[in-house]
């Protein structure tokens, strides 16, 4: 069984406690507009060109046999001389990975950190989160989730994860349906999962604006949480507009529909009025 | 920030209005025609080069400063002749430019006693000397009495500027100065600001600050117990004593502009195992982060026990962009200094001389940056045999020789050392009043460091030969040669593989590290058991200053990918080529050497994105960070926090950039004043960041 993966980074500070190191596991249900990590989508490798340097030389064309379409061969990886070109999307059993994370075991226990397991959306991949998270265990792990799964795979995740942080995007579902391409109705359903668990849990919001930023959208997800003891608090990602920039690096077009220059309303008013810890990020 | 320190800021940062008080630069050679007819020895010449220079000096005195002394005299007057400095040069090994430079006065020696006790203790030991028919030493301790009064000299004709200015305070500590010790954290810091000025005017360059916090800390307390300051007050004091070493500081000797020594340490360990860290100290990190200056550079002790709020306070600065603080591990150093013959009794008080080159201060006149040995240079002397060898281990076996061949061949080198005297240096250096001798003799210290140049790419290096040539085989020994050989022309795929996929040092990879492991200890065995002419040991060290340059300019390709002329990594950093694994690699591999048998000096660099220290919650973790890397046994490390698209800007728009602060080698700079070929160094590292 393998598992793939788009990165991994040493060193994350804002992806749950103590400093930790984030798998980025490749490959989403969701298609949210606002996506800033489009090379997490698909589930297979791809072919990731910077232009930032290029000199034009030509090349990685004069290699390239597939001219018309790419087929992420990675034959012209090599022929850059900028190192401009890479594959993104790389496998790995969970034993591979587990050794590699493993590797960093002392820092993670000097530090109360660990490892998380983001995305992408890595739900998506559930038979090898599972296997992996096993094999970490003893370990501090968390899960980055945009909760899109079949009810049961939430709940094995759950079992063996120690901290979770979900997103909520949007509480009405039609709306929901349009921005991410996916009803929310599971995600619904596994926040009552979540919520019943125990495990600690933090809800994230990527605040888009004139999408899910209204004090409306706030104030339905605020009362969603007003019985989770386990709910550390809320954090708040305003949308920041470099979040288009690694399209065209996988040869796509960034089309968010909405106005990406309007301010984002970070009022957190919706939130106090629950008494719902709420940050900014 | 208090409005006064405000407005002086803007006086002399921002405006540089004082730079109207400069005299126009002048001939260097202009007192040396004459001390030559007069036919003066070269102590007397220093005596009456410090005498001439302050002379030549304005007094310029502001109404509301309570510490005073600006440098007008841009160019200080060279004591030999042109031809007279070829002769010396001829018969002495001359360290950079000839001066005592690059070591660590202990201010107490003038701070605890002042100009009148001084001289007469001096004026004892003359006649001690008179009597017992010691001449040299009697003559010696004459030149120290000179010294004392034509710094009091000079002291007095600034307190009647002073007077006249209006700035009665000014007035007042400068005359009581000139004869009696500072007793207020005030009179101490302006006799300090004398004692380095003056030491700067005898041409002294690359004078460390010390342990500020420890020498300062009675005048503090006293003045605190005694009511005299606050915390805002002392605040606002040092504030002023900092603004003051941005004064001049472009007159300064160094390779670059900030290049100019003005180092300074805080806290660390005392004898008893407590932690010296006190209220001055943290006062001093407060100064640092409201006036973000690059002088003074501050340097933190720290050590296994050392808390995480200590390393919390440094990464609230090092997210400021300054480049400060660098951390030292005491348990490192502490280690590294007894195994050089260090006595306990002195190992507690180390600090950094100019950059980062541990040395005692008051007793060491260690020559801590003698030359650089370049890791690289010797790997690629045994690649160049490559076909000699049947495996790897016989590889590693030549390079071992090649270090040691290289570390003989510098060690000789480095004799026969000539410098010139300097009486104003000696009166803050312990023993030479005592003895009549001057501290260009040297010392109780007397080591020579070495720095080791290069050490990512010689291990990449290695590691790739190893790899393609003796494991996976998909290079015969001859293609990589050839292919170095040409600098990979032609051969894109390889130079694109070496340098991008090849083991690196800094992936955590216990293979690749080991090799890292065994340079080191390699250069610490090449050096170890061996006497330098004036009785000192060699010590090796993990900086590069600028020899990362110098010695990969006309070396050729390397078998990590690098091409010819490309430049090595700065200090004990990983390669520049390639993203790592990240900051939990690096670390682990930059630990696993021996750094207490190579730790003359030398910090791991990793640079972080400004957004690692966007809150207080982040900040806390990179402060984890750094102290893993100590707990780690790491032993000196500097972090900085960097925005590539600011530096972007910062090369095409420099008019709007003339704060921006960056991290160099050893101290921190302008980026904008900086050449470009370290502006492209340190974007190039930026890169790779997380
Ligand atoms: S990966 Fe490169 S060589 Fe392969 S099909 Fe795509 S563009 Fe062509
Ligand atoms: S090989 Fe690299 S530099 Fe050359 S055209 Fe292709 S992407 Fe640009």
């Amino acid at each position: 069984m393998k598992g793939i993966i788009f990165d991994i980074k040493q060193m994350a500070v804002f992806d749950g406690p103590g400093i930790r190191t984030t798998v980025f596991m490749k490959g989403c249900p969701l298609r949210c507009r606002w996506c800033h990590n489009p090379e997490g989508l698909s589930f297979t490798p791809q072919l990731m060109v910077s232009d930032n340097g290029c000199q034009k030389c030509g090349k990685c064309m004069d290699k390239c046999e597939h001219k018309d379409k790419c087929i992420s061969c990675g034959e012209c990886v090599r022929v850059c001389p900028m190192h401009l070109r890479r594959i993104v999307g790389t496998e790995y059993t969970p034993e591979e990975l587990a050794a590699r994370l493993l590797k960093d075991k002392v820092i993670y226990e000097m530090n109360g950190g660990g490892i998380t397991l983001s995305g992408g959306e890595p739900t998506a991949q559930p038979e090898f989160i599972i296997a992996l998270l096993k094999k970490l265990e003893g370990i501090h792990r968390a899960v980055e989730t945009c909760g899109y799964c079949a009810p049961d795979i939430f709940r094995t995740v759950l079992d063996h994860v120690d901290y979770v942080m979900m997103d909520l995007k949007l509480i009405d579902e039609k709306q929901h349906e349009y921005w991410t391409g996916k009803s929310n109705r599971l995600i619904l359903q596994n926040l009552e999962q979540l919520k019943k668990s125990g495990k600690p849990f933090v809800i994230r919001i990527p605040l888009i604006p004139g999408v899910n930023d209204t004090y409306e959208n706030k104030v339905q997800t605020a009362g969603l949480l007003t019985d989770a003891d386990n709910l550390q608090f809320v954090e708040l990602l305003p949308y920041h507009t470099t979040a288009g920039a690694k399209y065209g690096m996988i040869d796509r077009c960034y089309e968010p529909g909405f106005d990406t220059d309007r301010a984002v309303d970070t009022d957190i008013s919706a939130f106090k009025k629950y008494d719902i810890p709420v940050k900014v990020l | 920030m208090t409005d006064r320190i405000q407005k002086m800021y803007d006086y002399y940062v921002k405006d540089k209005a004082h730079h109207e008080f400069r005299q126009p630069e002048t001939d260097k050679y202009r007192y040396a025609v004459k001390y030559k007819e007069q036919g003066l020895c070269d102590t007397d010449r220093a005596v009456y080069r410090l005498r001439d220079v302050l002379n030549e000096e304005k007094p310029v005195v502001f109404p509301d400063e309570k510490i005073v002394l600006l440098r007008t005299v841009r160019t200080l007057p060279e004591i030999f002749t042109e031809d007279e400095f070829k002769e010396i040069s001829s018969k002495h090994y001359i360290h950079e430019q000839g001066k005592v430079c690059n070591i660590c006065p202990d201010y107490t020696n003038l701070l605890k006693y002042g100009f009148a006790a001084k001289k007469a203790e001096i004026e004892n030991k003359a006649e001690e000397f008179a009597k017992a028919g010691k001449k040299e030493e009697a003559g010696y301790e004459q030149a120290l009495i000179s010294t004392i009064e034509t710094v009091q000299h000079f002291m007095e004709r600034y307190a009647q500027e002073a007077e006249k200015s209006g700035n009665d305070y000014a007035a007042v500590t400068l005359r009581k100065l000139i004869n009696d010790a500072p007793e207020t954290l005030a009179e101490a810091l302006q006799y300090l600001r004398i004692i380095h000025y003056c030491l700067w005017c005898s041409f002294n360059y690359h004078n460390g600050l010390g342990r500020f916090d420890q020498y300062m800390y009675p005048y503090f307390e006293k003045d605190m117990k005694e009511g005299r300051i606050d915390k805002d007050s002392a605040l606002e004091l040092i504030e002023e004593f900092f603004l003051s070493l941005n004064k001049d500081s472009d007159l300064y000797t160094g390779m670059q502009q900030g290049d100019n020594g003005q180092s300074m340490m805080l806290g660390g360990l005392n004898r008893d195992g407590s932690e010296s860290f006190n209220e001055l100290s943290d006062i001093c990190l407060q100064a640092s982060l409201e006036l973000k200056l690059i002088d003074p550079k501050i340097n933190l002790r720290v050590n296994k026990k050392t808390p995480l709020s200590e390393y919390i306070r440094g990464t609230e600065l090092t997210k400021v962009g300054i480049g400060f603080p660098q951390y030292s591990n005491d348990d490192v150093v502490f280690e590294a200094l007894r195994r050089w013959g260090y006595d306990e009794d002195d190992i507690y008080d180390y600090t950094v001389a100019a950059c980062w080159e541990f040395i005692i201060p008051g007793y060491g006149t260690d020559i801590v940056n003698v030359n650089g040995m370049s890791f690289p240079k010797c790997v690629i002397a045994s690649i160049n045999k490559l076909e000699q060898f049947d495996d790897f281990d016989a590889l590693m076996e030549d390079v071992r020789c090649e270090i040691f061949k290289e570390s003989d061949r510098l060690r000789e080198t480095a004799a026969n050392v000539y410098m010139e005297p300097s009486p104003m240096m000696s009166l803050v250096m312990n023993g030479c009043v005592e003895n009549g001798r001057d501290v260009s003799k040297g010392c109780k210290y007397n080591n020579y460091g070495f720095h080791g140049t290069g050490i990512a790419t010689a291990v990449d290096s290695l590691a790739s030969v190893r790899k393609y040539v003796f494991e996976d085989k998909k290079l015969t020994k001859e293609e990589m040669l050839t292919a170095v050989r040409n600098d990979f022309r032609g051969n894109d795929e390889l130079l694109n593989e070496l340098r991008y996929e090849g083991p690196k040092f800094g992936n955590d990879d216990d293979r690749t590290d080991e090799i890292a492991v065994k340079l080191l200890d390699w250069f610490a065995d090449a050096l170890e058991g061996h006497k330098n002419d004036v009785g000192g040991v060699y010590r090796a060290g993990t900086g590069s200053a600028m020899y990362y340059i110098w010695q990969s300019e006309n070396e050729q390709a390397t078998p990590d990918g690098r091409r010819k002329g490309e430049q090595f990594a700065a200090n004990y950093s990983p390669s520049i080529f390639t993203r790592l694994d990240g900051p939990f690699s690096i670390i682990k591999s930059f630990s696993k050497p021996h750094l207490e048998r190579v730790s003359n000096g030398g910090p791991l660099t990793i640079e972080l994105s400004d957004t690692m220290f966007r809150n207080g919650e982040a900040v806390e973790k990179t402060a984890a960070f750094v102290k893993t890397f100590i707990d780690l046994g790491g032993h000196q490390m500097q972090i900085n926090a960097v925005n590539l698209e600011t530096l972007k800007d910062a090369k095409l728009h420099p008019e709007n950039h003339r704060n921006l602060i960056v991290r160099v080698w050893g101290w921190s700079g302008y980026f904008v004043e900086l050449d470009e070929c370290y502006q492209n160094q340190i974007m190039k590292r930026m890169q790779l960041i997380i």
